[in-house]
């Protein structure tokens, strides 16, 4: 502040549109919800105030509660598995490849399509072979007959299914911010490490890896605090069904607060989730914070 | 340098949140002046500009139910100048969406819709909606409607909506790939039925279409098997009254009869993944021998490629139980009247034109059938289609039935319901463990 010689006040004005803005449409919401979570409500008649009742009956007695989460959290590690291969990738790229800009423009663009269409897409890619599906007309023509399935249908594979499509729109979105990282890193400090004999994969390993930490971060939390809201994907291609079997933390708020007329139980459960984020931002600040403190 | 260039903009900033406060205040200085108006202009008595909110579910131009509506709020527009109506259109599960976040807000649109009985329930307990019982009376309006169809909307013997129409679930067949499967007559028992699917499996036609992704659709029909295991209607008013439980062998029975239907592979591959549209429309391009809907799909069948090639027959007996002439009945949408309405004389009397004339416009568009109100006109000589004759013969023989599983408990038991039976596409159960997931749904929710 002091460097910059502004007053305070000036600080503050600049700050407060943003801050006002953050305080209306993202903190008050949040406390609404966990005063609206206490409540036995469905929206529209008088409320009952029933304390701590419905984080009860979630923790305990909520059988798709805790399949849920697993599913939300198991959205979350695949979408942050992703991330060092964006890495890898990049530092490829930046290496071998002139004027990358074009390629990682083209794997941006999956990014940029609406999750709709693209939740339509694979849906027509998913279908079953009586409907004329994609992957099933592939492995048929292989003669993996055998291998074809109802891909969106059958409990055991849709899930997969639905983590695969949201790895795939979201890889060339990391890859850009992966890339752009590895393309800070200044040539000199390279052109040091091969006097000193580095080149090729050793210097990504000593060099690019451990300075693309601070990116690599931001990646993870993004993937991370993405994937806990995973709701618009899963809602267009199969809405949480068969019978719960891909529903996360999010579709499952949404089915109680506006199906079943639950607003205090889907509010309860959206507390939760507010929770399980500010948690996990938590941990992983933390153990970024040491990991950044071994590299740089 | 770069101290003075900020300085000017935290100016300017500032300069624009005045600016913003400023309209704020405006706009609110504007709304009194325009409630001080209003109340001048209402001692002109008949002048007042009103302007009605008119929330509904006929957005696409395509279809007879819009250019239906567009028709009726213009001539009335043209009649009466003083009176706008603002039509906010939305697809069905948007509406339903919207009103519930307005209804938390006790911001009622003027004209809004709902579902009969247990759906609009929870708005009625609210006092959200204006009883209509004066309204109905004027010029002739309530006995325009079929008898007894006006007490899906009605509460403590007030009328609190008018329905857009009146429909029962039937069977709908093509009957070029009946005739391929070597089919001959309609099923009049649900076994010959079950043969009847094996039959066009064997031909590779895919039986029946259904677009299980809204699973209302699976609901819809396996009540209707319920509604013959049951051997008649009122199943679910029994277990409201505490006379029967989700586990008697009725409900059981049903279960394992609808799931020999799903082991049949009566149903297209992988239909929990097909919405509403795409599963009729299997149907509707001769891709599916059967669809088991309500008869507000017949105007879009005849429209469509299969038109004319189809035949319609009612849902056969079950075991040697239930009548034919027993239907799953879909009391349609309808509509009401937001109690808090600024303008509830004008609502009133503007849905009261609607309501009477709407029958009329419907026939002229060919869209009649179905229709909740008596309407006076030869269809055949206006030029429906024999599907549409046959429909309106069957709607002649109705018997009374059963409400969709929706209409009559509470949302959350029905969520459990429809999640149930759609797990019944997927997997194969233990009709004993539906029963009891069912059991305990309503147990915990009553």
């Amino acid at each position: 502040m002091n460097v910059l010689k502004v007053p305070a006040r000036t600080i503050a004005v600049f700050v407060l549109p943003c801050l006002l803005l953050y305080i209306g449409l993202v903190f008050v919401p949040i406390v609404v919800s966990v005063y609206d979570s206490l409540l036995d409500w469905d929206s529209i008649n008088k409320a009952k105030f029933i304390g701590l009742d419905n984080f009860k009956t979630i923790l305990f007695e909520d059988t798709n509660f805790w399949p849920s989460v697993r599913r939300t959290l198991m959205y979350a590690v695949f979408s942050m598995a992703e991330i060092p291969i964006c890495l890898f990738i990049a530092a490829l790229m930046n290496r071998y490849v002139r004027k990358a800009n074009t390629l990682v423009s083209i794997y941006f663009v999956p990014v940029i399509l609406s999750v709709v269409i693209i939740g339509q897409l694979w849906k027509t890619i998913y279908n079953p072979t009586e409907m004329g599906g994609m992957l099933n007309g592939i492995l048929t023509s292989l003669g993996l007959e055998s291998w074809t399935h109802s891909w969106l249908t059958e409990p055991k594979f849709a899930m997969y299914c639905l983590y695969f499509v949201s790895l795939w729109q979201y890889f060339g979105y990391h890859l850009l911010i992966q890339y752009t990282g590895v393309q800070n890193i200044p040539n000199e400090i390279y052109e040091a490490a091969k006097i000193d004999g580095a080149e090729g994969f050793k210097s990504d390993w000593y060099i690019t890896y451990p300075m693309a930490v601070p990116i690599f971060k931001i990646s993870i939390v993004l993937a991370f605090i993405g994937s806990l809201q995973a709701f618009d994907l899963v809602w267009v291609m199969t809405g949480g069904g068969p019978a719960h079997a891909t529903d996360t933390i999010s579709t499952h708020m949404y089915n109680m607060s506006f199906l079943s007329l639950k607003y205090g139980y889907g509010s309860a459960l959206a507390t939760i989730l507010v929770f399980i984020c500010l948690l996990f931002t938590v941990v992983i600040n933390f153990v970024f914070k040491k990991v950044e403190a071994k590299y740089t | 340098m770069a101290s003075k260039t900020m300085k000017t903009s935290a100016i300017a900033l500032s300069a624009a949140a005045l600016l913003l406060g400023a309209t704020a205040c405006g706009t609110k200085e504007n709304n009194t002046a325009d409630n001080t108006n209003a109340g001048t202009n209402a001692g002109n008595k008949g002048d007042k500009e009103v302007t009605i909110t008119f929330q509904n579910i006929y957005p696409d131009p395509e279809t007879p139910s819009y250019k239906m509506l567009h028709a009726l709020v213009d001539q009335y527009q043209k009649d009466h100048p003083n009176i706008k109506i603002e039509l906010d259109s939305l697809n069905t599960d948007q509406q339903k969406l919207k009103l519930k976040t307005q209804a938390a807000s006790k911001e009622v649109p003027d004209i809004t819709i709902v579902n009969p009985s247990a759906q609009m329930k929870p708005f009625v307990d609210a006092g959200l909606f204006a009883p209509l019982n004066d309204m109905i009376d004027q010029n002739g309006l309530k006995d325009t409607f079929q008898k007894g169809l006006l007490d899906y909307y009605s509460f403590d013997g007030n009328v609190y909506a008018l329905p857009d129409g009146n429909n029962i679930e039937v069977v709908y067949y093509n009957k070029d790939l009946f005739a391929q499967a070597g089919i001959t007559a309609p099923p009049a028992t649900y076994e010959e039925f079950i043969e009847d699917v094996k039959a066009l499996r064997a031909k590779n036609i895919t039986p029946i279409a259904i677009g299980e992704k809204d699973s209302w659709t699976g609901s819809f029909l396996f009540m209707n098997v319920l509604l013959r295991t049951n051997g008649g209607p009122g199943f679910l008013q029994d277990v409201l009254d505490g006379k029967k439980k989700f586990t008697d062998p009725e409900f059981t029975d049903a279960v394992s009869k609808f799931q020999d239907l799903i082991q049949a592979k009566a149903f297209n591959e992988g239909a929990t993944s097909v919405d509403y549209n795409t599963g009729g429309n299997l149907f509707k391009t001769g891709k599916a021998a059967m669809m088991i809907m309500g008869t507000w799909e017949t105007g879009a069948i005849d429209a469509s490629s299969v038109g004319g090639k189809v035949g319609v027959f009612k849902f056969p007996t079950v075991g040697g139980k239930g009548d034919p002439d027993q239907f799953m009945l879909a009391p349609g949408s309808a509509f009401a009247i937001s109690a808090n309405s600024e303008h509830l004389q004008e609502t009133k009397d503007f849905l009261n034109y609607f309501m009477l004339n709407m029958p009329k416009k419907q026939f002229e568009l060919k869209n009649a059938v179905g229709s909740g109100q008596i309407i006076e006109g030869d269809f055949k000589a206006a030029g429906y289609s024999d599907l549409a004759i046959d429909v309106l013969e069957l709607f002649k023989g109705v018997k009374g039935g059963d409400l969709a599983f929706d209409n009559t408990m509470k949302p959350a038991i029905a969520q459990v319901h429809l999640s149930s039976i759609q797990n019944m596409f997927v997997q194969k159960v233990d009709p004993a463990n539906v029963a009891q997931e069912h059991q305990a749904a309503f147990d915990s929710n009553k």
